[in-house]
């Protein structure tokens, strides 16, 4: 099973995508981080969303980019948080898959898939702000929206957080 | 109390004035709305929060989904306004999105 959960800045998302970890179920719990901790509002944000799983008993795997060499030590539930910065750090780190990135990502998340019982992941809704941007930031736009849109087609649940209420687009899932 | 979100001039006070049968004098009475600007620079959210949700409805404009703005304050008032959204929406007993002047609910029973 293969949830996606997307929101907007500070939409709830997170804590929607935690719950649904809970929910599932008392298997080994992995959280797929994928920010790196670039400077003090990184590292702020990390501690935050740290503090949000502590008690929650997740073990923290480190991924910045080519998600396909994860390797859990067992099949539990997965969430990965937050796929715009994965998409970013592929983009954009020397060592990312460039214009590769979206087939990248879809080989890792088929990979992750095949090992767990349950893969939640958190994505960001950053296309409702124009496209009046400077540089390359809409070629990122255009990766993430790829990248969302393939999340979407191989999820079984499909939902979007707006202001910590879930709406679902796909799937039988809950609603409230 | 009744929380109403969506995006920019979607029709969020429109439809509160047409859904309640409101006229200017008892939107002033009994409902707030812009409350994300009030995010900015707050120190309490959880008071904020409080105190808003003492008026029948609070409105609020979701401005969290653009690209994260390269300025850090812009990114913290975008990301207070979101919390404060989070907050409302918790106290209240519904919660209505409205989007292209079309209403839907996203929490409670009620039925438009």
């Amino acid at each position: 099973m293969m949830t996606l959960v997307i929101g907007g800045a500070a939409s709830g998302k997170s804590e929607f995508a935690e719950a649904l970890v809970l929910e599932a179920g008392n298997y080994p719990r992995y959280y797929i981080a994928t920010m790196q901790p670039f400077d003090d509002e990184c590292r702020a944000r990390i501690r935050r969303h740290r503090e949000m799983r502590a008690k929650k008993q997740f073990e923290t795997v480190e991924c910045f980019v080519n998600l396909a060499e994860v390797t859990l030590p067992k099949k539990g539930v997965v969430l990965l948080e937050c796929m715009s910065n994965l998409a970013a750090n592929e983009l954009y780190s020397p060592d990312g898959a460039g214009d590769d990135a979206v087939a990248s990502i879809q080989r890792g998340i088929r990979r992750l898939k095949n090992q767990c019982e349950e893969l939640i992941i958190v994505s960001n809704e950053v296309f409702s702000g124009g496209s009046c941007y400077e540089g390359d930031t809409l070629r990122y736009l255009r990766v993430l929206a790829d990248v969302n849109r393939m999340l979407a087609k191989e999820a079984d649940a499909v939902y979007e957080v707006v202001c910590g209420c879930p709406v679902c687009h796909k799937g039988k899932g809950r609603t409230e | 109390m009744v929380f109403v979100t969506g995006p920019l001039y979607s029709g969020k006070k429109t439809f509160v004035k047409e859904w309640l049968h409101w006229d200017e004098e008892a939107m002033r009475e009994n409902a707030v709305w812009d409350v994300q600007d009030l995010a900015v620079d707050c120190d309490d959210l959880i008071t904020l929060a409080e105190t808003l949700s003492k008026k029948q409805v609070v409105i609020a404009t979701e401005i969290g989904g653009g690209i994260v703005p390269a300025d850090a304050k812009d990114r913290a008032s975008r990301e207070a306004a979101g919390r404060l959204a989070c907050l409302l929406a918790k106290e209240a007993d519904t919660v209505i999105r409205v989007f292209c002047g079309i209403p839907t609910v996203l929490k409670g029973e009620e039925r438009l």
